[in-house]
């Protein structure tokens, strides 16, 4: 019996390249002010800056930032959210070079220190018959590999 | 503002569940417009004005409207002008979130001030969902909160902890000072006949209690509630005719963020820091504005009702209203400066949104509704024992709003 492979899809497009052996964000750049939004947004959020579309360009973010701050959600939260089996997950929120402060799962609950390296991954929250639905996470960065 | 004005008359109906399968007879099955009359009748009794003179009304747009509400919701003051019956007075219905309440306030407050009208009725009513808060819709492409939901699993005690987990990496705060926010907030509750959970808590009990998210638990969260409340405002000379202790308004506002805040606010997926732009932003615009609007400065400030949706909003919030350097609050705790009666300065003699729970537009006006009867000396047993010359009630709200209200004794 041969096992299907299953195609994997977000479960919201457009928040991360994807298919990808290295998924990053996807977010707006402002070309007048540098500022940077994530999602992507029609508008530059700098008050003092134009309101024109034609000034955001698309970018992607860094895929490795540093760990601000973390829980671990130990009940199962109400619909829509989905994960089977639900297990005790990390939500953290993780500081990129841009600037930028981005929340997301984690990749594991356990050893995770303040500021350490994480780099963004894609993980399973659940599937069906036919596809696996993922999500964009963060994942502590190997030591040993750091070059 | 251009005209003075007082708070005539305050009315709430007891937090709970409507309906609660298990205790219907404490709680009986009401609608949200029907839960807001019971507080409309109870403040116009208090004030012992009747409903046709009430001249302009500003009620809170109920959070739930797809579950339990529908298009009544959305209209809220409408809904409840049905029922009280139409005397042709502007109505607006307002949504700013948990600082619905102090919004709708706000507006009332305005609209005597301005001189359209001298009595105006701010009533806010809600029914939150059982369990975590939630998306009300399923759009992946225009709701960010269904986003965050499903693409980060992020509840709102998810965010309270992140919060709270760096705060006792920065700022030293210890589990025990998190528990012991809510032993403290919870000493007056057995004598709030209007809050839901009329009992107080041990270090012991609070600390003994799951981990919901790390690093906060059960205990250490608010619940969410049913719960409705009115307050009536009075140009102040005609109030000082009619009413014996009409409670002064020095001032209402709003706040809402900073561009450059790092705060990955509810809802939101992100943040975009600049150097030197504080944290909660909103709620420092908010705070800093009801100041300078009342001419005082954090020091004048005697007694505070705050939103302690958990632990860490109790001391987040703190540094916030008294400006204070994060890890100050835990020291005034630990030394009894903060006993909801007894203390230096008095906060939460309600027994806060965790006696509560959260009925989310509603909150902001019963914290309101306690100050009035603070400063009237009309809260039995939770009296706080200090005189009372301003007293400082703050809501927060879900993604960037925030609401600050300062009072005094206008007799
Ligand atoms: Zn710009």
């Amino acid at each position: 019996m041969t096992e299907k492979v299953k195609k994997k899809v977000p479960i919201v497009e457009g928040l991360f390249t994807w298919p990808s052996d290295q998924p990053a964000l996807i977010a707006s750049r402002c070309k007048k002010c540098g500022a940077i939004v994530f999602p992507k947004a029609t508008y530059c959020p700098n008050p003092d800056c134009e309101k024109n579309s034609q000034n955001m360009e698309t970018v992607q973010l860094s895929r490795v930032g540093k760990l601000w701050s973390w829980t671990i959600q130990y009940y199962p939260p109400p619909p829509p959210f989905k994960m089977e089996p639900f297990k005790p997950y990390a939500v953290g929120m993780v500081d990129l070079p841009e600037g930028l402060r981005v929340l997301g799962m984690l990749t594991t609950t356990e050893n995770l220190r303040f500021d350490m390296e994480v780099e963004l991954t894609v993980g399973k929250l659940y599937e069906d018959e036919e596809k696996e639905y993922i999500t964009w996470m963060w994942k502590p960065v190997e030591k040993a590999c750091k070059k | 503002m251009e005209r003075d004005v007082a708070i005539i008359g305050v009315g709430m109906i007891r937090w709970g569940r409507y309906p609660d399968p298990k205790q219907l007879d404490v709680f009986p099955d009401k609608t949200m417009p029907e839960m807001a009359v019971e507080a409309i009748a109870k403040a116009l009794s208090d004030a012992k004005i009747s409903w046709r003179q009430v001249e302009a009304m500003v009620a809170g747009v109920y959070l739930w409207v797809n579950q339990q509400a529908g298009i009544h919701g959305i209209l809220s003051g409408t809904a409840i002008a049905n029922l009280m019956g139409y005397t042709g007075i502007p109505i607006v219905s307002v949504a700013n979130a948990c600082a619905t309440g102090q919004s709708i306030l706000r507006e009332a407050a305005l609209a005597v001030a301005s001189g359209e009208c001298d009595i105006a009725l701010a009533v806010a009513a809600d029914k939150s969902a059982f369990g975590f808060f939630r998306p009300q819709s399923t759009d992946g492409r225009a709701d960010i909160d269904y986003m965050r939901f499903v693409m980060c699993g992020e509840t709102n005690p998810a965010y309270w902890a992140m919060e709270c987990r760096r705060r006792m990496y920065e700022a030293g705060t210890t589990e025990e000072d998190l528990a012991l926010v809510k032993v403290v907030t919870s000493k007056p509750a057995p004598y709030n006949p209007y809050a839901r959970y009329q009992r107080s808590f041990t270090l012991e009990e609070v600390l003994k209690s799951p981990i919901v998210c790390d690093p906060l638990r059960l205990y250490e969260i608010c619940s969410t509630s049913d719960g409705a409340a009115a307050v009536i405002v009075c140009e102040y000379e005609k109030a000082k005719k009619i009413c014996k202790k009409p409670v002064y308004i020095n001032a209402v506002t709003v706040g809402t963020p900073t561009f450059g805040d790092p705060t990955v606010r509810l809802t939101y997926l992100s943040s975009y820091k600049k150097p030197g732009v504080p944290s909660l932003s909103e709620s420092r615009n908010a705070v800093e504005r009801v100041y300078r609007m009342a001419g005082i400065t954090p020091d004048k400030i005697d007694l505070i009702e705050l939103p302690d949706n958990s632990s860490w909003h109790y001391l987040a919030y703190l540094d916030c209203i008294l400006n204070l350097n994060p890890g100050e609050p835990e020291k005034m705790l630990r030394r009894g400066d903060l006993d909801p009666i007894t203390g230096k300065i008095p906060t939460c003699p309600s027994g806060g949104i965790g006696a509560f729970g959260e009925a989310v537009v509603a909150q902001g006006l019963a914290q309101v509704c306690e100050l009035v009867w603070q400063l009237r000396g009309e809260a039995g047993q939770r009296q706080v024992k200090k005189e009372v010359k301003y007293a400082l009630a703050q809501t927060y709200g879900y993604a960037g709003n925030n609401a600050a209200t300062i009072l005094s004794k206008g007799w």
